[in-house]
């Protein structure tokens, strides 16, 4: 038997959870299915799911609570799917522990790759803490070592500020880092820039990006965070 | 303390829906307290108003023959034993009982004859008789007021309480003032109707109220005095009333008389008698000016008499430029004096040998004295007047004034600031009660330095209790007394618009006459009160109408635009399940492509319902936060791209950063819908462009296509997409309408501004603009 990687799947709605596990099952992913809060929490202590793709309206209990307790004793990467247009609990979630989220209706490959990147993450987090000292996304070239930034070969130059979250972004590459993470990261706790933030991600696009109004390397999640691509 | 008295205590116990049983001894009833304190002479203080007996549900009459009572006592069951016998060495001798047991059982029956009578008769009091009681400083006022209470009782005929303030009532003393206030308080208490009028004749006061509201029968109180050079002169005030009127007039001895007291209407106060050195110059001035123009008459031969006439011209002036009798009285001695000492022979004495000048002294000494009188008197009278004039002139300018003002804050002010400058007091002025942790609005009076005590938890706890019990509390009155201000409720129809607090903190407290003049205020502020909730009431429903007709607009329109792509799916999709077999691969594919592109839209007309429930969410205005313009852009062109590919945007953004407060959900949901709508109505592959530019305090949004352009005739409705009037089926605009009436919904949450115009040369521009500060945004 091959050792497929496994997925719990938490939705109560059987519409959805089928055409996920139709869509992961094609695609050589091991798929378990659970309906409810409390299954999932026992499920991922027996199987030890590769990833759980956890839905936040569940019959039993709320889906934030799964997480929660889920996290009290496991690092599994968690995709939270939510059907709500809130950015206060996509926030929550990201505050728990979530490592990325996905908003109903979503398309197969913006699943596939969401999975993909995570389960990325998690095994370079686990097993290489330290990163390659040189990160290439698509023409853009940070050199960890010498401090250096270049987009298609020509130096960009960046402020102290600009630099560390151009850095923290692209170690994070595929992944959304909420404004109070980032914030957190670079001015410390207790401090809320998030408007300070704002500006430097204004700069920061007016250097690399051919137009600041459709940013190629730095996504924007309104009202979440920031997400800097994998790859062009 | 909360309240004084106990039966306080019990009103707001019923007040919330408490039952309470309760024992009253029969000396405590109010109006029967002088009959017992007769018998007894020994006066009771606490007393509980008749009302409290009459409003009981069911009176239960625990009797027993005094000699048991008697035996009671001694056996110790009553008070301890040390007690007792004081008790019953005082009061409860047993004649005393005997007579208090008969007070008892006639009371008693009394009600229950009442009772029997109201088995058959209406429960309105018999209108037929109306009773009139006038009162004084007179301690024996409280008498009649008792008397009256007693027979209007026992007739169930309605009873008025009347005090006439005269010009006399200024110079009251302390004592008398408040000897008024108590029996005012009294008739209160007895459930009277209180009348206060000003008038200089008493007696003609009195038989014109009594004729206009009906009275048939008036209560007076009579001193017996010692005749008197004036009481000759004076007719007594019933005579006068029986003259004026012909109703029935009772007058109830004052046997208090040994205590004397002053006369009602002294001719000359004790404390009129000011001396103040300008009327002094004023008097001397005058009659030094009289004696001059005399002896020029003199001088000129005219006439004795003519000097006469000067002396008493000048007494007349006199009395019009000084204040009170004194000088008045004063001059017309001294301008006889004078007169005698300068033109009677022998001149320069003080001695008249000529017969018939001491009558002519009398004469003029009298002429003198009755017109000062009278002068004093029209003074007195005018100043009443004008007070009187003053008072009405304010309350017709606040009457003015409130008619105009609108909003709860204005009336508020406008009454604060009105009541503050016209008593000198702090006023505070609660709209809704502040358990509920709303702040009164205060005014500070100029007088006063610190009125932080007002905002107090004491103090807003007296005003919660006047919210609940409906009745005036504080200073002054005999709830709550300990507080530092007057509280009184503004009642409209029963209920408690509001509750005005007047600060008495450190101040004399407020006269009746003033509370009467505020509960005057009150009514007036109440009206505008009432007036305003009944337009803000009018306009919430107005509200709630245009909010209920768009979303039943908004249902009926959806609906069916739901339908047409849900009838498109169950079919293609039942088509593939059912003719598998026969289908061949190309039809598979397009149908399942169908139900893809159906289910996309549905998906986008989903989420659009679900921005105008997150406007309705929030009740009046959406929650804003401040967002990067470029980062809202770039996510709705992503989205759209996503969407519909080959399409071609062009995206324009400021250099510098546009940071705009808004609901960034809600304003991508705009941008994407104008997008859209952009894509479907021009060519495929045709340029759209999305311009922001920063324009004065707003930011301004262009989506511009190269397409068909806007029919002239939509124009003016483009954003009204549900309206009633359309007539155009919703089918041709799949559902588009409804993303712009969207738009501009969430557009006006965010006090911002849209609008849709044709290019010259083909194409529409939509364009909106969001103010940058989230205030309105005027002009273009």
């Amino acid at each position: 038997m091959e050792n497929k990687p496994i997925i719990l799947i938490v939705e109560d709605e059987k519409g959805i959870s089928n055409f996920i596990s139709a869509i992961l099952t094609s695609n050589d992913y091991s798929v378990i299915k659970c309906t409810k809060g409390s299954e999932a929490v026992s499920m991922t202590a027996s199987y030890c799911p590769e990833l759980i793709l956890l839905d936040l309206g569940l019959p039993d209990i709320d889906g934030i609570e799964v997480l929660r307790s889920i996290r009290e004793w496991s690092d599994v990467p968690v995709i939270v799917v939510t059907a709500r247009n809130n950015e206060a609990e996509k926030v929550e979630a990201f505050d728990l522990g979530a490592d990325d989220y996905i908003t109903k209706p979503f398309g197969t490959m913006e699943l596939l790759a969401r999975i993909r990147t995570a389960i990325r993450h998690k095994q370079n987090n686990s097993y290489n803490p330290l990163q390659t000292d040189k990160i290439k996304i698509g023409g853009l070239v940070i050199d960890a070592v010498k401090r250096n930034i270049s987009l298609d070969e020509k130096v960009i130059h960046l402020t102290p500020i600009e630099y560390k979250i151009l850095l923290l972004l692209a170690k994070n590459a595929g992944r959304v880092l909420t404004l109070d993470f980032i914030c957190k990261e670079i001015w410390g706790p207790y401090t809320n820039e998030q408007n300070a933030l704002r500006v430097n991600m204004a700069n920061i696009r007016r250097k690399i990006e051919e137009n600041p109004a459709e940013p190629k390397y730095i996504l924007t999640e309104v009202g979440v965070g920031y997400r800097m691509v994998e790859g062009i | 303390m909360r309240n004084k008295k106990r039966y306080q205590d019990i009103e707001e116990l019923l007040a919330a829906g408490i039952d309470v049983y309760t024992t009253v001894n029969v000396q405590h009833i109010e109006s029967l307290n002088d009959v017992v304190e007769s018998i007894t002479k020994i006066p009771v203080r606490e007393t509980v108003p008749d009302y409290i007996f009459e409003q009981a549900e069911l009176v239960k009459l625990i009797d027993i023959a005094p000699e048991e009572l008697l035996r009671r006592f001694e056996q110790g069951k009553i008070y301890r034993p040390e007690r007792a016998t004081a008790a019953m060495q005082n009061f409860f001798s047993k004649e005393n009982l005997r007579l208090l047991r008969e007070i008892t059982l006639s009371k008693v029956t009394d009600r229950i004859s009442f009772e029997n009578q109201n088995e058959y008769k209406s429960t309105e009091k018999t209108i037929n008789q109306r009773f009139l009681v006038c009162i004084g400083p007179s301690p024996s006022s409280a008498k009649c007021i008792r008397w009256t209470a007693r027979t209007a009782e026992a007739f169930h005929a309605p009873w008025t309480v009347l005090y006439i303030e005269t010009p006399q009532s200024a110079e009251f003393t302390e004592e008398q003032n408040k000897r008024i206030r108590d029996h005012l308080d009294l008739a209160a208490r007895l459930d009277a109707q209180i009348v206060t009028l000003s008038g200089y004749h008493v007696a003609e006061t009195i038989a014109e109220y009594a004729k206009l509201s009906g009275i048939t029968n008036i209560v007076i109180g009579k001193t017996r005095r010692k005749k008197s050079l004036k009481a000759l002169f004076e007719t007594d005030l019933e005579d006068k009333l029986i003259q004026l009127s012909n109703v029935e007039v009772y007058i109830i001895p004052d046997q208090d008389s040994v205590k004397p007291y002053k006369p009602r209407i002294p001719l000359i106060s004790p404390i009129n008698i000011v001396f103040s050195w300008k009327d002094t110059y004023k008097t001397v001035g005058s009659l030094i000016a009289a004696t001059l123009i005399s002896l020029l008459f003199q001088k000129l031969g005219i006439g004795d008499q003519n000097n006469i006439m000067v002396y008493i011209l000048s007494v007349l002036i006199i009395s019009r430029v000084t204040t009170g009798y004194a000088y008045g009285i004063i001059a017309s001695v001294l301008s006889v004096l004078t007169f005698n000492f300068f033109f009677v022979k022998p001149y320069y004495t003080f001695t008249a040998i000529q017969a018939g000048y001491p009558v002519t002294f009398l004469i003029m000494l009298l002429v003198a004295l009755l017109t000062s009188a009278m002068m004093v008197r029209i003074k007195a009278q005018a100043k009443l007047a004008v007070t009187r004039e003053h008072r009405t002139e304010a309350l017709y300018e606040l009457n003015k004034k409130l008619l105009v003002t609108r909003g709860l804050e204005n009336i508020t002010q406008l009454t604060n600031n009105y009541i503050a400058t016209l008593y000198e007091r702090s006023v505070i002025f609660y709209s809704e009660d502040p358990i509920n942790g709303n702040t009164g609005v205060i005014k500070k009076a100029s007088s006063e330095k610190d009125v932080s005590f007002l905002c107090s938890d004491d103090e807003q706890a007296v005003a919660h209790w006047v919210f609940v019990n409906k009745k005036r509390a504080g200073a002054g009155t005999d709830t709550l007394m300990g507080a530092g201000a007057y509280y009184m409720p503004i009642l409209s129809q029963g209920n408690v618009l509001g509750v005005l607090g007047i600060s008495c903190f450190g101040r004399v407290k407020l006269n009746h006459d003033n509370r009467a003049f505020l509960r005057m205020i009150a009514s007036l502020v109440a009206m505008a009160l009432e007036r305003q909730r009944l337009s803000d009431e009018q306009r919430q429903i107005m509200v709630e109408t245009e909010k209920e007709s768009m979303r039943s607009n908004l249902l009926r329109a959806i609906s069916h635009d739901l339908r047409t792509p849900l009838t498109a799916i169950s079919g293609a999709s039942s088509a593939i399940l059912e003719n598998k077999k026969t289908m061949d691969e190309q039809t598979h594919d397009k149908l399942v492509n169908d139900i893809k592109e159906d289910s996309q839209w549905l998906i986008r007309m989903v989420e659009n319902l679900l921005s105008v429930t997150r406007i309705n969410e929030a009740a009046t205005n959406v929650a804003k936060a401040p967002q990067a313009v470029e980062e809202v852009v770039a996510e709705s062109v992503a989205r759209v791209r996503s969407k519909f590919e080959g399409c071609n945007i062009k995206v324009k953004v400021p250099d510098e950063l546009l940071l705009v407060p808004m609901d960034a959900t809600l304003i991508e949901q705009v941008i994407i819908n104008l997008l859209e709508n952009a894509i479907k109505h021009s060519e495929t592959g045709s340029p759209i462009e999305l311009i922001v530019k920063k324009y004065g305090d707003g930011a301004i949004f262009e989506i511009i296509d190269n397409g068909v352009g806007i029919p002239v005739q939509e124009l003016p409705t483009i954003f009204d997409g549900f309206s009633p009037g359309k007539t155009k089926s919703s089918d041709s605009s799949r559902g588009m309408g409804i993303g712009l009436s969207i738009c501009r919904s969430i557009i006006k949450a965010h006090n911002g501004k849209i609008e849709a115009k044709n290019k010259t040369g083909g194409g529409a521009v939509f364009r909106f603009v969001l103010p940058l500060d989230g205030k309105v945004i005027n002009g273009k």
